[in-house]
């Protein structure tokens, strides 16, 4: 699929068929994701990929719930883990992007883990998008309880979720801002 | 460009030509970074693009040096943010993505997590780009507080990555990539 195609025609899908993905297949979605770039090289990101109901199901329970004033409901996207055969959850070991070769921070944001998984993420929902297979990225849900479901060393970070499976539905485009609310030439006041 | 041949065959580059890049062909690059997902479709990436050579200058002295055998020496992006015609400052208006609906950070990350919005938008940057057969470095290490004064950036939003654009001069290397098997695992960490 053409690179532009894929990156204004991939939705945030959010109801799966319950189909299998193939080793094969899921295979070229990590992949993808491994080929990203990262600061100085250092590739903080790990693929943690769930198909075990049981693994599937305590992320579910990590989802953030839908606080309504009387009651809190279930995140929606908890039915889509049950139904999906892979989640791919994308970790990251923090202390490596984003610090100098000495381990001081060299720039005032500290770790750079939550850019360098994002630019990986972003390749997989691509890559997902083109060999027909849906994604959604999920970043509300309880860290710690997902890194505990998955066995997450001291000093490895959970950052997304993405179930990864046969869309049920189309996705909506949410509206972008035009690129004149967005682009500024030489300088902010121009 | 298939986009699996876009991302196994985009390199950072280091060197530029200095050929010029129209705005159609920027407009293009600009409007995939703009079509990646974002939390709660908050979008809050924006974009400086810096064609005044002055301002390129200045920009590039915010680079951090690298130390290359003991020395410290220029980044080689200081000299390709010189080369290249265009500059593409990414900048994040903080207070919206990762935030719930109450104005509650929605995650243990609090507010960073405008870096990972920012770089699913420059990914889609980079990959653009190499398609239309521009190249492109994303740049971390710099003074972003410096960069935001030269910039006029407001208080609201954060610098915070930047990559030159323009025709590539060499080509670029390929980093070499962990094996599949030390970066994945299956259903639980560790377990190949």
């Amino acid at each position: 699929m053409d690179i532009f195609d894929a990156i204004k025609n991939r939705r945030s899908i959010r109801r799966y068929r319950p189909d299998p993905v193939d080793e094969a297949t899921l295979n070229k979605v990590l992949e993808a994701g491994r080929w990203a770039p990262s600061w100085a090289n250092t590739q903080c990101w790990r693929f943690v990929v769930a198909r075990d109901p049981a693994v599937r199901e305590a992320l579910a329970g990590s989802l953030s719930k839908i606080k309504l004033p009387d009651r809190e409901l279930e995140n929606p996207a908890a039915g889509a883990f049950r139904t999906v055969p892979v989640v791919i959850v994308v970790a990251a070991k923090t202390g490596t992007a984003g610090y100098a070769p000495d381990g001081a921070p060299a720039t005032d944001k500290g770790d750079w883990f939550m850019h360098d998984a994002a630019l990986a993420t972003q390749n997989m929902v691509l890559a997902a998008h083109a060999l027909g297979l849906g994604t959604v990225i999920i970043g509300a849900f309880d860290a710690k309880k997902a890194e505990a479901a998955l066995n997450l060393p001291e000093g490895y970070r959970a950052v997304v979720m993405l179930p990864l499976g046969v869309p049920d539905h189309e996705g909506k485009a949410p509206p972008r801002k035009e690129l004149g609310e967005l682009v500024i030439r030489d300088k902010w006041d121009k | 460009m298939d986009i699996f041949e876009a991302i196994k065959t985009r390199r950072s580059i280091r060197h530029y030509k200095p050929d010029p890049i129209d705005d159609p062909t920027l407009a293009r690059i600009l409007e995939a970074a703009n079509w990646a997902p974002s939390w709660g479709n908050t979008q809050s990436w924006r974009f400086i693009v810096v064609r005044d050579p002055a301002i390129r200058q200045q920009v590039a002295d915010t680079l951090r040096l690298v130390r290359v055998d003991n020395e410290w020496v220029e980044n080689a992006a200081n000299q390709a943010i010189r080369q290249a015609p265009v500059l593409v400052v990414v900048c994040a208006e903080e207070g919206h993505a990762g935030y719930a609906p109450d104005g509650a950070p929605a995650t243990d990350k609090g507010e960073y997590w405008y870096m990972f919005d920012i770089a699913l938008a420059m990914e889609n940057l980079t990959l653009a780009a190499h398609a239309l057969g521009l190249g492109t470095v994303i740049v971390g290490g710099f003074d972003a507080i410096k960069a935001a004064q030269i910039l006029e950036v407001p208080q609201a939003c954060r610098v915070v990555t930047m990559t030159p654009l323009g025709v590539p001069e060499r080509q670029g290397q390929v980093s070499p990539r962990k094996k599949p098997n030390e970066v994945t695992y299956y259903d639980k960490y560790g377990k190949c």
